[in-house]
């Protein structure tokens, strides 16, 4: 008899779902979660993240490399597509190897994984709240970086960084302490 | 140490869980299914490296047919004990 799959929208999972992570039923990821892998991943998606972020300052790609335009459009736009689909994959294993702990509610999670879990929240909020006073303050001290410009570099690279980082820091400082079983 | 976080400095509770469970002849996912936890979780108690709450400790003793006092403690317990 099928039991109905409860949907959590405020975590954005389904029951089935973070059970199904929970439980070893896809060994195939199994090499995701040893804590040398989870930290292989984390600097992973640190980097490919940075360079999301960065994703504005990639026109510079023209002048530098001396591209022509079309040929530039071609190259800027590729790249970009494959960066942030290459984080969101990073995402995804991520949250594979961490078991979705970060985005499951507590009636899904035992105490511990429930204590870990707020940890990673906890520390989350201090590292994404670091970030954005330092952007805050570039943006008031530093104009010369051009975060935000009326043309071209309108910031949304970094706005997309941003929500993947706001979506995966929990995970990410999740699969950096967690301890090997 | 880089990327070094703080963890709670937990007085540590030592257990009997293993040897109580193994006498049995539990597995640890059999005893985390009769105790509403995650395997991972035994694995931690029995490494005592998390100090369970008093409702899973008290959860724990049931499953094990045994007393808290005689499965937890706060000193170390001695061998053959």
């Amino acid at each position: 008899m099928s039991k109905k799959n409860k949907i959590y929208w405020f975590e954005g999972v389904t029951e089935k779902g973070v059970k199904s992570l929970l439980t070893d039923e896809n060994s195939k990821y199994r090499w995701l979660r040893s804590q040398k892998n989870r930290r292989i991943l984390v600097v992973l998606m640190t980097i490919g993240t940075a360079l999301v972020a960065a994703g504005s300052y990639w026109p510079t790609l023209k002048t530098n490399l001396n591209l022509s335009d079309g040929t530039e459009v071609v190259i800027y736009s590729v790249a970009a597509i494959f960066a942030i689909f290459a984080v969101l994959l990073g995402y995804l294993f991520l949250r594979i190897s961490v078991r979705g702990i970060a985005d499951a509610p507590d009636e899904l999670l035992d105490e511990r994984q429930i204590k870990i879990r707020d940890t990673s929240f906890r520390y989350a909020y201090y590292g994404f709240g670091y970030i954005v006073l330092a952007l805050l303050l570039l943006m008031n001290l530093g104009p010369e970086v051009k975060l935000f410009q009326p043309e071209g570099n309108d910031g949304s690279y970094l706005i997309i960084s941003m929500m993947f980082l706001c979506a995966a820091l929990p995970s990410m400082i999740l699969a950096w302490r967690e301890r090997d079983i | 140490m880089l990327f070094s976080m703080s963890r709670n400095p937990e007085e540590p509770v030592y257990n009997r869980i293993e040897e109580a469970r193994l006498a049995l002849g539990l597995s640890r996912q059999e005893l985390a299914d009769k105790a509403g936890v995650h395997y991972q979780t035994i694995g931690y108690l029995e490494r005592e490296e998390y100090s369970p709450s008093l409702v899973l400790a008290l959860r724990i003793a049931k499953t094990l047919n045994q007393e808290v006092s005689e499965l937890f403690s706060l000193t170390p317990f001695k061998k053959g004990k």
